[in-house]
C-alpha cells in the first residue's frame, strides 16, 4: 500500500513538469550564487586576498624575509607603507590592519626575546582579521621561529653548561636542529598546531570553505522549501477529497502518510545529489574524495529534511497555514543553523544555539566530509544525529497527522 | 445486506445523527432523501467506515463495521460527493491508482478497467488527463473508480451534483445497470426526481432522524397526502367561496385562487361544475401530483432544498 502510495505521490511530482524543474533549478542557481557570494569557485575564481598594510622600521634580513613570506601567501597581499600613513588608513576603514616591524627585530629574533611587533587593525572587521591573525602567526612560527628557538636553546646551552669546548657544542646544536625530535620536529608541531585556524591555508589544500557552506547550507535550506511543497500535497489532497477516497479503500491512514514520506525521501535524495554534482561539474567540488561519506550523508540528511517537512505539513490545517509556518520555521532554523550566514563568523551563542537546527547537524556532516577530511566514523554521530532527528519527527508526525489531518475530513 | 441500529453521531453540541434505524435488502437501491444539513452524509461515513459513531451499530454483509473495517471497506464502494480524482493523471492512471488500493491483481485489473470505461463510454477518452474532462465525465470516472473491486454495497453520495440533465441521465443509466448486476446501493441526494426514478426503498432523513421510510407508495399512505386541483379565476367574490366551501370543507383561497385537496380523477369535473353554477371564470387550473417533494413538506413542514 505504501509503494503504490508512493508510487502515486512521485508520479504526480513529475507530472507537473515545471514545478519538478524548479524544484531542481532554483537551488542550483542560488548555489552558484552563493558559491560566487563566498568567493568559493573553486580552481576557477579565487576569493579576493586581504590588504595588509606593512611597516618595516628594522629594515634586516630577517625583517624583509618575514615580509616577503608574508606577501607570498595566496590569501594576502601586502602594501608597504610609512608609519603615520598606515595607521591612518587603517583607522578610516581604507585597511583591515597594518603590521608594523619596530627597529630590533633582527636582534631580538638572534636573541630569542619578545618580537618587536605591533598589529593595529580595524575592530570593526574582525572576521578578516580572525583570518589574518591565524595567518600572521604561522607565517612569524615558519619565518623565525625556528631561529628563535635555536637561539634560546644556544643561551641555554651556555648558562647551563659553561666551557662546553665549541666542537662540542656544535654537535650539540647540531643534534637539536635535527628533524629527529630537534628544532625542526617541534617546528613541524607548532605548524601542525597553528593549521587548526589556518582558513586560508587548509582553503588552498583541500578545496574551499565557501563553496561547501554555499552547497551545503544552501542545499539544505532549499530542500526544506521544497519538501514543505511536496507535503503540502497532502492538504492539496485534503482538499480535493482525495484523501477522504484514499481512506475508504483499504489503506491504513499511516500508510498515507508514509507513503508521502517515502516520495519526499527520495527526491530529497534526488535533489541533494543533482545538487554536489552539479557543484563538482560546475565548481570542482571534490565529491568523490569520500563517496561512502557522501551518500550516507546524503541519505541521513535528506531523511532528517523530509521528516521535517512531513512534520511542518502536520501541524498545518491548511496550505495557507503551511506557507505561513513553513517559511517562519525554515528561515529560522537556515538562519541558526548556518545555512545563510556560516557559522564560524557568528558569535559563540549562536553557535550553540544552532544544535536545534536540522541545517546545523546537515552542513557540519557536509564540512566533515569536504573541509575536515574525517572518516566515516567521526562523521557517524552526526549522522546519527540526523536520523535521530528524523525518527523523531515521523513519530510527532503521525500523531499530529491523525490528530490535525484526519479529524478534519 | 446493511443494518443500522440506533446510530447517533455528534459533533461537539450538535447531534448530527440521532438514533438512526433502517436496514436495506440485498439489490435494493436505497434512498437517503433529505435537505442539505439533514446527516445524510454523515451517517454514510460511519456506514463507509471513516467515521466513527458514537453509539449504535451498522453490519454490512454480517460484518461489524467497527470489529472488522477492513473486511467492510472491501464490501463497499463509495462515490464521494467531490469529484475525488487525480487532475494530472489520465483517466486510466486514474482507474489504476484506485484499483490498486484494492490489491486486484494487474491482469484482471487492466480487463476490470476496460470493462467499466466501456459501461460508462469513456473508452476512447481513457488516455486524456481527467483535468482536460468536462464535469460529467469526471462524474462518471468518479463512479467508476468506486466499483473497480466489484463491491457487494456502493455508497453514491449526490452522484448527480453540478452536471448537465445528459450526463445525469447516463448516470442514472449506469447505477440502473450496476443494480441489475446484483449490487446493492445507497443513493443519498436532495433531488426526489432521482429518488422517484431509482429507488425502490426510500428514507426520508431529517434533522439527524428517519421521519419515515418504506416505498414510495408506503411513504404516501403513510404521510396521508392528497393531490390537489389549484384554481386561478379572473375574480372571485366571498359568496362564490362559499359555494365552493359547502362542496369541499378543506378549501383553501389564496387571493384568486383556490387549493383544493381530492382525488383529481373523480372530482375535477365536479369543481368545474360547481365553478360554472357559481359563474366563475377559470384563469389557471393545475393539477399537484403527491410525489416526495409534498410528501416530505408535508412530513417535516420544510423544503426538501430548503
Amino acid at each position: 500500500m505504501i509503494l503504490t502510495i508512493f508510487k502515486k505521490d512521485l508520479k504526480l511530482f513529475f507530472a507537473d513538469k515545471k514545478g519538478a524543474l524548479l524544484t531542481f533549478a532554483l537551488p542550483i542557481l542560488l548555489i552558484s550564487l552563493f558559491a560566487f557570494a563566498f568567493g568559493g569557485v573553486g580552481g576557477k575564481s579565487t576569493a579576493k586576498p586581504v590588504q595588509l598594510l606593512v611597516v618595516d622600521n628594522d629594515f634586516t634580513k630577517d625583517s624583509k624575509e618575514v615580509l616577503s613570506n608574508l606577501d607570498a601567501l595566496k590569501g594576502v597581499k601586502t602594501i608597504s607603507e610609512e608609519k603615520t600613513t598606515a595607521i591612518d588608513l587603517v583607522k578610516k576603514g581604507k585597511y583591515v590592519a597594518v603590521l608594523i616591524v619596530e627597529k630590533g627585530f633582527k636582534d631580538s629574533v638572534a636573541l630569542g626575546k619578545t618580537l618587536p611587533l605591533e598589529l593595529k587593525y580595524d575592530a570593526a572587521r574582525e572576521i578578516e582579521m580572525g583570518m589574518l591573525q591565524s595567518v600572521l602567526i604561522q607565517n612569524l612560527m615558519s619565518s623565525v621561529g625556528k631561529k628563535m628557538i635555536s637561539s634560546k636553546m644556544e643561551a641555554s646551552f651556555d648558562t647551563n653548561f659553561p666551557g662546553t669546548p665549541k666542537n662540542i657544542k656544535e654537535k650539540a646544536m647540531s643534534l637539536m636542529n635535527s628533524d629527529k625530535g630537534g628544532v625542526n620536529s617541534m617546528m613541524g608541531e607548532n605548524t601542525m598546531g597553528l593549521q587548526m585556524t589556518s582558513v586560508i591555508k587548509e582553503d588552498t589544500k583541500k578545496g574551499n570553505l565557501g563553496l561547501i557552506q554555499a552547497v551545503a547550507g544552501t542545499a539544505i535550506m532549499m530542500l526544506l522549501f521544497s519538501i514543505a511543497g511536496i507535503g503540502g500535497g497532502l492538504l492539496d489532497e485534503k482538499e480535493a477529497g482525495t484523501l477522504k477516497r484514499l481512506l475508504y479503500s483499504p489503506v491504513k491512514p499511516t500508510d498515507v502518510l508514509f507513503g508521502k514520506m517515502l516520495a519526499a525521501l527520495v527526491i530529497s535524495i534526488l535533489q541533494l545529489t543533482i545538487m554536489f554534482v552539479f557543484s563538482w561539474m560546475v565548481f570542482g567540488l571534490p565529491i568523490f574524495k569520500d563517496i561512502t561519506s557522501l551518500v550516507l550523508m546524503i541519505i541521513a540528511t535528506a531523511f532528517a529534511v523530509s521528516s521535517f517537512g512531513i512534520f511542518l505539513v502536520s501541524i498545518a490545517k491548511s496550505r495557507q497555514q503551511l506557507q505561513g509556518y513553513s517559511t517562519i520555521i525554515i528561515m529560522l532554523m537556515s538562519a541558526i543553523g548556518g545555512s545563510m550566514i556560516p557559522l564560524f563568523v557568528m558569535p559563540e551563542i549562536m553557535q550553540q544555539i544552532a544544535v536545534i537546527s536540522v541545517n546545523y547537524w546537515g552542513i557540519q556532516g557536509f564540512y566533515d566530509i569536504f573541509w575536515r577530511s574525517l572518516p566515516l566514523t567521526e562523521i557517524l554521530p552526526k549522522m546519527g544525529v540526523l536520523v535521530a532527528i528524523g525518527l523523531s519527527m515521523t513519530i510527532i508526525s503521525v500523531r499530529l497527522f491523525k490528530k490535525n489531518v484526519l479529524k478534519m475530513i | 445486506m446493511i443494518q443500522v441500529t440506533n446510530l447517533s453521531k455528534s459533533f461537539d453540541e450538535l447531534q448530527a445523527v440521532k438514533n438512526l434505524s433502517f436496514s436495506i435488502k440485498k439489490g435494493e437501491i436505497f434512498g437517503l432523501l433529505g435537505p442539505n444539513g439533514a446527516g445524510k452524509s454523515t451517517t454514510i461515513n460511519m456506514m463507509s467506515t471513516i467515521l466513527s459513531s458514537d453509539d449504535g451499530a451498522i453490519l454490512i454483509d454480517g460484518n461489524d463495521i467497527k470489529k472488522t473495517p477492513t473486511i467492510c471497506k472491501t464490501l463497499i464502494g463509495v462515490v464521494p460527493q467531490e469529484i475525488s480524482l487525480y487532475d494530472e493523471f489520465t483517466a486510466y492512471e486514474n482507474l489504476l491508482f484506485w484499483g490498486e488500493l484494492y490489491k486486484i491483481p494487474s491482469k484482471e485489473l487492466k480487463n476490470r478497467i476496460a470493462t467499466i470505461l466501456e459501461l460508462i463510454g469513456l473508452s476512447d477518452r481513457k488516455n486524456d488527463l481527467i483535468k482536460t474532462y468536462s464535469g460529467g465525465m469526471k462524474r462518471r470516472i468518479n463512479i467508476a473508480s468506486a466499483i473497480l473491486h466489484n463491491p457487494k454495497v456502493l455508497f453514491m453520495d449526490e452522484p448527480t451534483v453540478g452536471v448537465d440533465p445528459q450526463s445525469r441521465n447516463r448516470i442514472f443509466e449506469i447505477v440502473e445497470s450496476l443494480n441489475s448486476q446484483g449490487m446493492t446501493i445507497v443513493y443519498t441526494t436532495h433531488y426526489m426526481e432521482e429518488v422517484e426514478r431509482l429507488c425502490n426503498r426510500i428514507a426520508i432523513i431529517d434533522d439527524g432522524k428517519i421521519v419515515a421510510q418504506g416505498t414510495q407508495t408506503e411513504l404516501q399512505k403513510e404521510s396521508n397526502v392528497k393531490e390537489t386541483i389549484e384554481i386561478t379565476f379572473q375574480t372571485i367574490a366571498s359568496n362564490q367561496v362559499a359555494i365552493l366551501k359547502e362542496a369541499f370543507p378543506s378549501l383553501i383561497q389564496n387571493n384568486q385562487s383556490i387549493t383544493v385537496a381530492c382525488d383529481a380523477n373523480k372530482d375535477l369535473s365536479t369543481i368545474i361544475s360547481i365553478c360554472n353554477t357559481a359563474k366563475l371564470q377559470i384563469e389557471d387550473l393545475k393539477l399537484n401530483k403527491v410525489n416526495l417533494e409534498t410528501i416530505f413538506l408535508n412530513l417535516t413542514g420544510k423544503q426538501l432544498r430548503d
